[in-house]
């Protein structure tokens, strides 16, 4: 599984930087993202709502992300 | 520099004739009230007149308002005077952070929201408790389905949040304390109404002598502008409503056609002269200087405008995306010209940001 390390990176970069690698995947593809950021969790869930994805939570700043839509 | 030609955040200026009033209550209304000499007895009738006309507004008897200052110590004295045998707390999880630091103090129970904003109805809470109640959220303007809370809830004492909704929203019927702002009617900042209307269920939290009604003893000149720009509000409350409506509207329909684009709230269940809007991946300090460049001030719950790096815990609670935030607050001398520039100068924004 790929891993996007944003541990440092401020709001919205671990999003943008998910949403760079989550357009080069299929779905059923998975990433798994390191972020400390204490915005990424709550972003998570409404990018996830928006885009259709889903994501679950790994430790306190690790999550992995599964795409399920094409868009 | 770049000259602001629209405000679009929650603070504004005093209005117009609380404006005027305050320059000449600074003259003629210096004196304690409480004192037997001439000019406190003029300083007492003016404020025994502002008491009675923000009672009138109000619709709440004159005995039962007590003025606070600052606005947020209203909220300890609102709900800290409830607690007897130290209750549960039951409090929303989209309220001012001044309920939470007082939630952190005693056992409590925080009602969860759903995306609209509205907060879930809670059963089998331990007893006995205490809830405090937003009736309208501070950034989102999302107004609450108060009965249907305090039917769930059963607290016999209800502490209602009122800063925001003002006079925009009829408080319920059931309810010991509530809290008003003077910024809500363009009134000056930092002073708070408190309503005591079951003086059965409320004690004096702050150490006192006697168990008289509490007086805080606020500027008088300010509670003067306050009580003259709530009596000209009330009449144009109406109006600016319809209006704010209108805009509110034009402004969803635009930014509803920007890709990714997450509105909190719908609204019909909300103030009409608020809305707060995040944009995926887009800064929001970067976006509220953009706007700013453009003559437009307005607020954002972004963690990167926040002094702790925290993000609006409001939008979190939601479940709606709390970066590239931005909130909007329409005042009643908005213009239609106005409300054209800021969706430009958005729209514009937030595709160059990313670009």
């Amino acid at each position: 599984m790929k891993e996007i390390d944003a541990r440092g990176l401020r709001c919205p970069q671990p999003i943008i930087e998910l949403g760079k690698e989550v357009s080069f995947m299929h779905a059923g593809d998975q990433v798994m993202l390191h972020s400390d950021d204490p915005a990424t969790e709550p972003d998570l869930v409404a990018w996830s709502r928006m885009t259709g994805n889903v994501f679950e939570k790994k430790s306190k700043d690790s999550f992995v992300i599964t795409k399920l839509s094409e868009r | 520099m770049v000259r602001v030609t629209g405000n679009f955040q929650s603070e504004s200026p005093l209005h117009p004739k609380a404006f005027d009033v305050l320059h000449a209550a600074f003259d003629s209304g210096w004196a304690d009230p409480a004192k037997l000499s001439q000019s406190g007895a003029k300083a007492r009738q003016l404020k025994n007149n502002a008491l009675e006309s923000i009672a009138s507004a109000l619709s709440v008897g004159v005995d039962s308002i007590t003025p606070v200052s600052p606005t947020s110590l209203g909220y300890f004295l609102g709900i800290q005077g409830l607690f007897v045998n130290t209750p549960t707390l039951i409090h929303g999880a989209t309220d001012r952070k001044d309920v939470f630091a007082i939630a952190a103090e005693t056992p409590h129970h925080i009602l969860k929201s759903s995306l609209d904003g509205k907060l879930i109805p809670a059963n089998n809470v331990a007893k006995p408790s205490v809830l405090a109640l937003q009736i309208a959220n501070a950034e989102t303007g999302v107004v609450q389905e108060c009965d249907a809370i305090i039917a769930s809830t059963q607290s016999e004492r209800i502490f209602l949040d009122a800063t925001t909704s003002g006079i925009r929203v009829p408080l319920p019927d059931q309810f010991s304390t509530a809290l008003f702002d003077s910024k809500s009617w363009y009134g000056p900042a930092e002073l708070g109404i408190l309503i005591i209307k079951k003086t059965t269920h409320w004690s004096n939290p702050l150490p006192h002598l006697n168990a008289a009604h509490p007086n805080f003893d606020v500027s008088l000149p300010l509670l003067l502008a306050s009580a003259v720009a709530l009596e000209n509000f009330t009449t144009e409350v109406q109006e600016a409503g319809v209006q704010a409506r209108k805009y509110n509207q034009e402004l969803r329909n635009a930014f509803s056609k920007v890709e990714n684009t997450d509105i909190a709230g719908s609204l019909e269940s909300s103030l009409a002269h608020m809305l707060s809007v995040s944009f995926l991946n887009c800064n929001g300090e970067e976006l509220l200087r953009a706007i700013q460049n453009d003559g437009y001030s307005l607020d954002s719950g972004s963690a990167c405008t926040a002094d702790d790096l925290q993000p609006s815990h409001v939008l979190a609670a939601m479940g709606v995306l709390t970066h590239g935030n931005i909130r909007i607050t329409i005042h009643p001398g908005t213009t239609q010209e106005e409300i054209d520039g800021l969706i430009k100068s958005v729209v514009s924004n937030v595709n160059r940001s990313r670009a």
